[in-house]
């Protein structure tokens, strides 16, 4: 069973594609992290997940069912921790729980669930007084109201300590324990690689990458990152460098230049900078990590074949 | 069913704003002076005290026929659209909730919102005219408060469908306002356009230009409220030519009482005047249900 299926997903708001021809398939019991930099249409796949908005063209699937047809019957089995959402400012944290639980038609104790959630003794504070991070753990407290099948949770370590994103983390992993599937989105590799079964990379509303975390490892291993001091570079000068064999990306920022290379690459990186009329002031390498890999394919230009191809021709 | 859920959430949101308790003790002032008022004026003859008192509601009706319809109006204009531009909608509509059950629990709860103050100003009134009362009094007095409770009931429906089929606070606020204006200010000149216009090509004769506009009068909420408060101290006949008179009513209008009577219509009857305001409770209410399927959150 897939928990969701996108087939050929394309969501335009006027003249603006946010997400286009998008296919992903997340088995059931997956824990997915849907990655990508901020304004990728992270979000609006998720919108249209929840029915918040229509696709203009593709299919839709969501526990099996259409999420507009049955939007309802969807929303019975998910929780959802909704992106640019807001808490009722009057209510308190409790009568927010206990809205969730009356809206689920479930039994359960608005107390366990502030527990667990980390908000003990916040219960009876109104919503309005609550931090950013507060707010969050609420509406993840309500998202898991009723143990749904499936967790939806957008952004969901946004506004949280390192703490709270650790214990978000943990309970990520317990409820995946327990056998529910869940998507969740960010922007930051970091708070999705520890707990991710797989990981899906969208950028400018495109997947660019779709791999297990063990695949996208094995493809960075060998790899290298270049970082290059060098003033006034501008993108049309990395042509020469991203042409070159070995080269999985390359971007800068006008005073850095990073490359991700296998090692045997390097010294022609340089050269093709060196041709192409930079001045080279200095140079480092480092072994590529996960969040290198995903910045060159979030920043740099992107590369044309999924993740797992990264690792070809890498011997160093 | 879950618009129970939403309407008691809404409620319960609701409740907590500071606009209840002005509304309330705007209600309670309204109400319960009306009613000490004819306790001071009203001697001891029962004949005497009644007709004060219908005195009284015939005026008091002036003043709920305007504060009614626009508080609930202030209310209820932004009770979807606020919640769109805040994002609280992404926490209601994660739960299972339809989109329908939003809207009609929203209109459940802001009902009891605007009712509720007009109802604690009848129970104070009442009990402020219990020393003196007399059997009818009540009971026209109860007649009142519940025909000015559905003033108050089909405003929050017409201004939650505004909502409903809005984008933004401003589209809503405009929406409600101009409908407010069109009911208040210009719908006596849309009477006399269509009037114009229809004895123009038909060639009306009196009477039935008489009645074509009574029917386009009661088809305005405000209106059919009044001459539905006007029935309960006069027969249906007088209640209706009231619509047509000067200075608030105090003046008959002589030709509309020709061609109206001597017996009235039974299309003009107080029920199809009930309904006509009953209409403007589901219209709007049912258009905003249908745009709010499609809105994109």
């Amino acid at each position: 069973m897939t928990a969701i299926e996108l087939d050929g997903v394309t969501k335009r708001f006027g003249d603006v594609t946010a997400v286009e021809e998008l296919d992903l398939t997340v088995p059931e019991g997956e824990v997915f992290g849907f990655l990508g930099p901020n304004g990728a249409g992270k979000s609006t796949t998720i919108n249209v997940l929840l029915d918040f908005v229509r696709p203009t063209a593709g299919r839709v699937e969501v526990l099996g069912m259409d999420p507009q047809a049955d939007s309802v019957a969807v929303r019975e089995r998910t929780g959802v921790l909704p992106e640019g959402f807001s808490t009722y400012d009057r209510l308190t944290g409790r009568e927010h729980v206990e809205f969730a639980i009356e809206s689920k038609g479930v039994d359960a104790d608005p107390d366990a669930v502030l527990d667990r959630v980390g908000l003990a003794g916040d219960g009876d504070r109104k919503a309005g007084g609550y931090s950013k991070g507060m707010a969050q753990r609420l509406a993840l407290g309500m998202a898991l109201v009723g143990d749904p099948d499936l967790l939806i949770l957008d952004e969901p370590s946004s506004g949280l300590d390192p703490a709270g994103a650790k214990e978000m983390r943990d309970i990520v992993r317990e409820e995946a324990d327990r056998g529910a599937t869940v998507f969740f989105s960010s922007h930051v590799l970091g708070q999705v690689e520890a707990v991710c079964d797989s990981v899906g990379i969208l950028r400018d509303g495109k997947l660019v990458a779709r791999d297990s975390i063990e695949g996208l490892r094995e493809a960075v291993g060998t790899g290298a990152t270049l970082e290059i001091t060098a003033g006034g570079v501008t993108d049309d000068d990395l042509g020469a460098v991203r042409a070159l064999d070995g080269v999985d990306a390359a971007s800068t920022d006008g005073s850095t230049v990073t490359v991700q290379c296998d090692s045997e690459a390097k010294t022609a990186v340089i050269g093709a900078l060196e041709d192409a009329g930079v001045a080279v002031e200095d140079f480092s390498t480092r072994e590529s990590s996960l969040e290198d890999l995903f910045l060159a394919y979030t920043e740099g230009e992107a590369p044309s074949d999924a993740a797992g191809d990264a690792a070809e021709g890498v011997d160093a | 069913m879950s618009w129970e859920a939403v309407a008691r959430k809404d409620f319960q949101d609701a409740v907590r704003s500071r606009w209840l308790w002005v509304l309330s003790a705007l209600s309670v002032l309204v109400f319960a002076g009306a009613a000490v008022g004819r306790l001071y004026v009203g001697g001891g003859n029962q004949q005497e005290a009644a007709a004060i008192l219908r005195g009284f509601l015939f005026y008091l009706k002036q003043g709920t026929a305007i504060i009614i319809p626009l508080t609930a109006l202030v209310v209820t204009y932004a009770s979807i659209t606020r919640e769109r531009e805040s994002g609280t909608i992404k926490l209601l509509l994660s739960l299972p909730h339809s989109r329908d059950d939003v809207v009609l629990g929203k209109f459940l709860g802001r009902s009891a919102v605007v009712t509720l103050p007009v109802l604690i100003g009848f129970v104070v009134a009442l009990l402020a005219l219990l020393p003196a009362a007399s059997g009818l009094d009540i009971l026209v007095y109860v007649q009142f408060a519940l025909l000015t409770a559905l003033l108050g009931v089909v405003f929050v429906g017409i201004a939650v469908g505004v909502s409903a089929a809005a984008n933004t606070n401003q589209q809503a606020l405009v929406g409600a306002g101009g409908l407010f204006a069109i009911f208040w200010f210009l719908w006596n000149f849309f009477v006399t356009g269509v009037n114009r216009a229809a004895t123009d090509l038909f060639g009306l004769s009196t009477p039935d230009q008489f009645r074509l506009r009574l029917a386009l009068k009661i088809l305005n909420p405000i209106q059919a409220y009044k001459t539905l408060v006007d029935s309960l101290f006069m027969s249906d006949l007088e209640a209706r030519i009231r619509m047509f008179s000067m200075l608030f009513g105090m003046i008959p209008n002589q030709q509309a009482a020709r061609a109206l009577g001597p017996e009235l219509s039974p299309a003009f009857g107080d029920a199809v005047v009930l309904a006509a305001m009953l209409l403007w409770l589901v219209i709007p209410l049912a258009v905003g249900i249908v745009w709010f399927r499609e809105a994109e959150l």
